[in-house]
């Protein structure tokens, strides 16, 4: 227990330490903007199906238990405007975010991890060159990036399909659906779901690159960094919603008063 | 033009091939798991690692997401009806009926289904799944069956434990965020919830328990030669585990939604 504790913040540390020397390097040393491009572009090509999928079926089940709650008050009409605020408030960027971690940076840090353990990273040094700034800057922001774009795409999607079951499961009409979106859905409510897709997006691109880039021990090493990889980054992901919701409601309330 | 259609093609037929091979290699473990021998220490094994190791963090986890539930509920239920008298039982049923089994079954995804898939890829090519062949062990009862057994049991487990910590950590915030006491907290989630919702948490947590380590050793079987193959299947189970609750979770709450 106690050694599992110290690991833990062992890896907290860690993970200060190098997103130090990340932006130390992009800061005096950055990268070519058609590196971050290149990374963004194949970051996105690889997850947009995937993520399109998770958003569309998030979006159909909020509006299916949406419709069970509402409908016992006949205020059916609100359903078009709740599950969207919920969806894109809440339930989208975390599930989304969920399914980026298990896709995006998984990848990332097998495709690190194996160039750790194959000693590509050793090469990358023995040339000359500074091995953050060729590798590890272009993924950190390129999954920052994408993760923006494939978390609104996911989102959009989520409407959708929150849509299409409004129509085919609570049988009411587009217009209905659509009508009470803009009263319900506030513009801060779209501010706060971006914010939280970035924090996410950090929390995950900072993680998958130094589980990735600090694996050792051939195969098994590289399938030990994916699942702590998995794992610290749906934890992280979780405690960073809790954290952003609760600055969020805080904000609120300081301009609410 | 012919290339696009041989390359439909080609995709079409590894599709087809990996639905067959999925499909026989279910059939295998169901047939094995109701026949003996059966390896009971390595289902207690496998027990111990699904649930005791993965019920801290499904608990942290949860907790946190009972939060912002709780807080969620409330902007809304104000905007709407102008008091949050009823977020109790909104959160309880949003908890009990979504969020504690997926939110549980995906955590159980990233360590325990890449966790197998790993172990199991890395045995592949290691040649130690050969080993095993030679020694006149089948593979599938010897790794598959114990994983799915304790998985199945464990997603029911981690299913009501998660959906009970949420409740308990949703009763906390709401009466310190805001002001509902705790019988008020249980008087409104009982006019939405009954025991009925955490029964079909727990059939949700079953099939999710039963897709996790099925998958992650179909992937590990199929693992390729080097560091890059384990990573891949590693990364490639965990993908398709989670596309594959949120689809179950999506027809199930569908099927659900007919019994209340």
């Amino acid at each position: 227990m106690l050694n599992k504790m110290v690991g833990i913040i062992d890896d907290i540390g860690g993970v200060t330490l190098f997103m130090k020397e990340v932006f130390r390097t992009g800061i005096k040393t950055p990268c070519t903007f058609s590196e971050i491009m290149d990374q963004t572009w194949k970051v996105t090509i690889q997850s947009l199906s995937t993520t399109a999928m998770a958003g569309f079926f998030v979006g159909a089940i909020m509006t299916v238990q949406f419709t069970l709650q509402v409908s016992q008050f006949g205020a059916l009409g609100y359903l078009g405007g709740l599950a969207t605020s919920g969806t894109i408030r809440e339930v989208g960027p975390l599930l989304i975010a969920f399914m980026l971690s298990g896709k995006v940076g998984a990848f990332t840090s097998a495709e690190l991890g194996t160039m750790r353990v194959t000693e590509q990273i050793d090469a990358i040094k023995c040339l000359g060159a500074n091995p953050i700034q060729e590798i590890i800057l272009p993924r950190f922001v390129g999954i920052i990036l994408s993760s923006f774009f494939l978390l609104t795409i996911g989102l959009f999607m989520s409407i959708w399909g929150g849509l299409l079951m409004g129509i085919v499961f609570s049988g009411i009409s587009i217009e209905e659906y659509v009508r009470h979106i803009p009263n319900i859905v506030s513009p801060v409510s779209i501010v706060t779901g971006l914010f939280k897709c970035f924090v996410f997006a950090f929390v995950l691109a900072s993680i998958c690159t130094y589980k990735g880039y600090n694996a050792t021990g051939g195969a098994k090493g590289v399938g030990k960094a994916v699942v702590d990889t998995a794992v610290f980054t749906m934890i992280g992901i979780v405690i960073a919603d809790w954290v952003t919701s609760a600055i969020g409601e805080s904000v609120m309330e300081l301009f609410l008063k | 033009m012919i290339s696009v259609i041989d390359s439909i093609g080609l995709s079409v037929i590894k599709t087809v091939i990996m639905v067959r091979d999925f499909v026989v290699l279910t059939l295998r473990t169901l047939v094995y798991t109701f026949t003996p021998p059966f390896r009971v220490s390595d289902i207690f094994k496998q027990l111990y690692f699904v649930i005791n190791e993965s019920a801290p963090i499904v608990i942290f986890c949860v907790c946190s997401a009972a939060a912002v539930t709780i807080i969620e509920s409330s902007f809304h239920m104000k905007i709407i009806i102008q008091n949050d008298a009823l977020v109790p039982g909104f959160a309880a049923l949003l908890i009990l009926r979504e969020l504690g089994a997926v939110v549980s079954a995906l955590l159980v995804t990233s360590r325990v289904g890449a966790g197998i898939a790993a172990e199991v890829g890395t045995m592949q090519i290691t040649e130690q799944i050969d080993a095993l062949k030679m020694l006149g062990i089948n593979p599938i009862r010897f790794l598959v069956v114990p994983r799915l057994i304790a998985s199945v049991i464990g997603g029911v487990v981690l299913s009501i434990l998660a959906n009970l910590v949420c409740l308990y950590v949703a009763m906390l915030v709401s009466q310190y965020k805001l002001g509902h006491s705790a019988g008020s907290f249980i008087v409104a989630m009982r006019a939405f919830v009954s025991m009925q919702d955490l029964y079909f948490a727990a059939i949700k947590g079953a099939c999710f328990g039963f897709v996790i380590p099925l998958v992650s050793c179909y992937f590990g079987f199929r693992c390729k030669a080097g560091a890059e193959g384990v990573g891949l299947a590693t990364t490639n189970s965990v993908v398709t585990i989670s596309i594959s609750i949120i689809t179950i979770d999506f027809i199930l709450s569908w099927i659900f939604s007919y019994f209340y």
